[in-house]
């Protein structure tokens, strides 16, 4: 099956959101998808975007009125180690069930990778769900480090309320 | 003792190198800094920056021993949560030791290790804050807080060591919430060969 890989346009919003909520359907916390089509647009095509996006699209069906579907996508941007400089941050990356196998994902982080290179990234960080094995295996196969295993990195996060309340100058 | 929070500017980034670098040296990892102050400039003050800078600075009859009045810095970019949207994340957090205080009721302050993304091979701490009573570290964290909520974000995120139970407590007090813990997240990477291994068609 013919695919192609293109950098994602401002009328890709829809399926990038579509996609979004599959991958969040996968991990089974799709009611933790706020994200909306409104924002994704503003966001991603605006003057400073806040993420990009490569689409991976097939031909011969029928779901736009080019014949082409949005099969796949990786939505990443770039972070900064100040140890060693810049890095390409992988922050979603999802391949249609019924389109798995073809080596659209493989070919997704190939060419990430190819680009992280070019931008003079040192490296591509990602987060996994550990019990997400198929993902896990898929990419320490190719060489990823587990930081939080090996390393003992935790993530943590101030959602909006205790953003809010952190915001706020202490009394002294 | 007073002090000002303000964004750095590329005139800072001797200061920042130095300070990066002063950490490093004290955990006798500085081999691992490849970052010079040329990078940092380029990276952090070119038309499309790769992060943000906010620095702490002290008047100059607190100036150190060695003349330096910029005694702290916040690195932050912004980032993007495909659930949530906009987000902010908080790379680096350091305020030199001799800056870090006596909490006002005369505890013994608390250093708080904040971990950043560069991290060392032999896990040590990367960067250090004293969130006690001079409030330096604390008042850069706050800060960084308010960016992001200027800027519409909905979150702000970082990482932190494992071992460092202090700095957990001090953090999951403060309202954020452990990712990994909570929702199983770990941080990969992918680097050197691996990285060039994977570009290759």
């Amino acid at each position: 099956m013919e695919y192609k890989l293109r950098k994602a346009e401002p009328r890709d919003v829809p399926d990038i959101l579509r996609l979004v909520k599959e991958l969040a359907k996968y991990e089974e916390m799709e009611n933790q998808v706020e994200l909306t089509e409104k924002e994704l647009l503003e966001d991603g095509f605006g003057d400073t975007p806040f993420y990009h996006c490569v689409i991976a699209e097939i031909q011969g069906e029928n779901n736009n009125s080019d014949g082409q579907t949005v099969v796949g996508f990786a939505m990443y941007y770039f972070t900064y180690d100040p140890w060693v400089g810049k890095q390409l941050y992988l922050e979603e990356f999802f391949v249609m069930n019924e389109y798995r196998g073809l080596g659209i994902g493989s070919e997704i982080l190939r060419h990430l990778s190819d680009l992280a290179m070019k931008m003079r990234c040192t490296g591509m960080l990602f987060v996994v769900a550990e019990n997400n094995e198929p993902s896990v295996q898929f990419y320490k196969r190719r060489g990823a480090e587990d930081l939080s295993e090996e390393e003992g990195w935790r993530l943590f996060r101030f959602d909006k309320n205790s953003l809010v309340k952190m915001a706020t100058p202490a009394e002294e | 003792m007073e002090y000002s929070i303000r964004a750095a500017n590329v005139e800072d980034c001797k200061d920042i190198a130095r300070m990066i670098t002063e950490l490093a040296e004290y955990e006798k990892v500085s081999e691992h800094v490849k970052v010079t102050q040329k990078d940092l400039e380029q990276d952090g003050f070119s038309k499309n920056p790769f992060f943000h800078g906010i620095i702490a600075e002290v008047p100059e009859q607190h100036k150190t021993k060695e003349g330096h009045t910029k005694i702290g810095y916040a690195l932050y970019f912004y980032s993007y949560s495909s659930w949530k949207g906009r987000a902010i994340y908080m790379e680096d957090l350091y305020v030199m030791p001799e800056f870090r205080g006596i909490q006002k009721n005369g505890l013994v302050a608390m250093e708080i290790m904040c971990m950043c993304m560069c991290m060392c091979r032999k896990s040590l701490v990367i960067c250090g804050v004293c969130l006690s009573g001079k409030g330096i570290g604390k008042a850069l964290m706050s800060k960084v807080a308010q960016l992001g909520l200027a800027a519409g974000c909905n979150q702000l995120n970082f990482t932190v060591l494992d071992w460092n139970k202090s700095s957990l407590d001090f953090y999951l007090n403060q309202g954020c919430f452990d990712v990994t813990a909570d929702m199983g997240y770990h941080c990969m990477r992918c680097e050197g060969e691996a990285l060039q291994h994977l570009a290759q068609p």
